[in-house]
């Protein structure tokens, strides 16, 4: 597979991602043409289909992230949400920036 | 000098006003039996908001399996209110002239306003909560900022460099340097404009979601609008993330892994609208 499409299961598939290849259905039918953008009711439709797996355009050629960089610039937004504060008045600004921060640095998310 | 709020309502007749068209698609909001067809041959005789209403329409978020053409076409098939919305959320974003106020940027702003739109709908979807109605509050949420630089350009400009150069609070500086702030702006804007009930409280409290009566719309769009600038989507150097009600952020009761499908859809849908919003 190469570095500018990748595959994803039809539960992580969201509206706006774009297909990277058709789309045939069990009988080897053409579903969606190449190009097409999902969206929810189409997703819903895969289900129906027994697609399990999609064939998407990556957003951006998928880079991995200047850790460095992104974690000062995340560092810089949440300036008014100290790390080290007081966290017991500002723990929905700690979660959000963590959450960002896992989003952002790419990290491993236990489901 | 301070400015009084009589100060600031007696003006807002000399702000631009929406199309004759918005403010009749406005008015007719709890009106049973509205001509929609009328409506929908007035709107399509201004060209340039049916392009960009029908863009917005056909777009991945709306999710229509059918290429809407046609005001109508989109009523049938989005909704009445659905429809309405994209009209008026087409028609704003061009409505206010650039320009006056240096250290306004406009762009910076409306990409704020359409990244907590978008996210504001992707959480509304989450909430079982009305989608349109949550986009449209992200996207009105600040306008009460674009009242103070249409009205003071030269004084909003001060009040910009003085929050700059200290890395101070907005609102806080506004009031300071100009004696009323943008919440206070936005809501005598928002009853100018006869928007809805709902939508005003949206305005009004989307700072203080905590606030007895402020309405859990007003929880979204504050969560929505802290979500937009912790993503960094306006692109603005001084970017800084907003306080976060804990309350509110409990109310919404998401897990993580909600949260970066939330961030993810929020970016994808953002990056779709931007293009036809602010082309």
């Amino acid at each position: 597979m190469s570095n500018d499409h990748e595959l994803v299961p039809v539960t992580k598939a969201l509206p706006g991602m774009v297909l990277s290849d058709e789309l045939l259905d069990s009988h080897g039918l053409v579903l969606l043409a190449k190009g097409a953008v999902l969206s929810e009711a189409i997703i819903a439709s895969l289900g129906r289909h027994q697609i399990d797996m999609v064939p998407v355009a990556r957003v951006e050629a998928h880079r991995a992230p200047d850790g460095a960089a992104v974690q000062a610039r995340l560092d810089f937004l949440f300036r008014r949400h100290a790390r080290d504060g007081d966290s017991d008045s500002d723990w929905a600004g700690h979660l959000l920036r963590r959450y960002v921060e896992d989003y952002r640095l790419e990290r491993q998310v236990a489901p | 000098m301070m400015v009084t709020f009589d100060d600031l309502t007696a003006g807002l007749d000399d702000l631009p006003s929406l199309p004759a068209v918005v403010m009749e698609l406005l008015g007719s909001i709890d009106q049973e039996d509205a001509d929609l067809t009328l409506l929908a041959k007035k709107v399509a005789l201004d060209q340039a908001l049916t392009a960009k209403t029908l863009r917005l329409a056909n777009s991945s978020a709306f999710g229509l399996q059918v290429k809407v053409t046609t005001i109508q076409q989109a009523m049938t098939f989005l909704g009445f209110q659905a429809t309405r919305n994209l009209i008026l959320a087409a028609s704003m974003t061009g409505c206010f002239p650039s320009g006056r106020c240096p250290a306004f940027d406009d762009k910076a702003f409306w990409r704020l306003s359409i990244a907590t739109a978008a996210c504001a709908r992707v959480l509304a979807r989450h909430m079982h909560f009305n989608q349109d109605v949550a986009f449209t509050a992200g996207l009105v949420h600040g306008i009460g900022r674009l009242v103070l630089v249409t009205r003071y350009p030269e004084r909003y400009d001060a009040v910009l460099r003085e929050c700059a150069r200290a890395d101070g609070d907005l609102l806080e500086t506004e009031r300071a340097l100009l004696g009323i702030d943008h919440v206070l702006a936005g809501r005598a804007l928002a009853e100018h404009w006869q928007f809805s009930d709902t939508l005003r409280q949206a305005i009004a409290f989307y700072g203080q979601p905590d606030m007895p009566g402020a309405g859990f719309l007003a929880t979204i769009v504050h969560v929505a609008n802290a979500v937009a600038h912790a993503l960094d989507l306006a692109g603005d150097a001084d970017e800084v993330v907003p306080p976060v009600s804990s309350v509110a952020w409990t109310a919404l009761g998401l897990s993580e892994e909600a949260w970066l499908q939330v961030f993810r859809e929020t970016e994808l849908q953002f990056e779709e609208m931007t293009a036809i919003l602010l082309a």
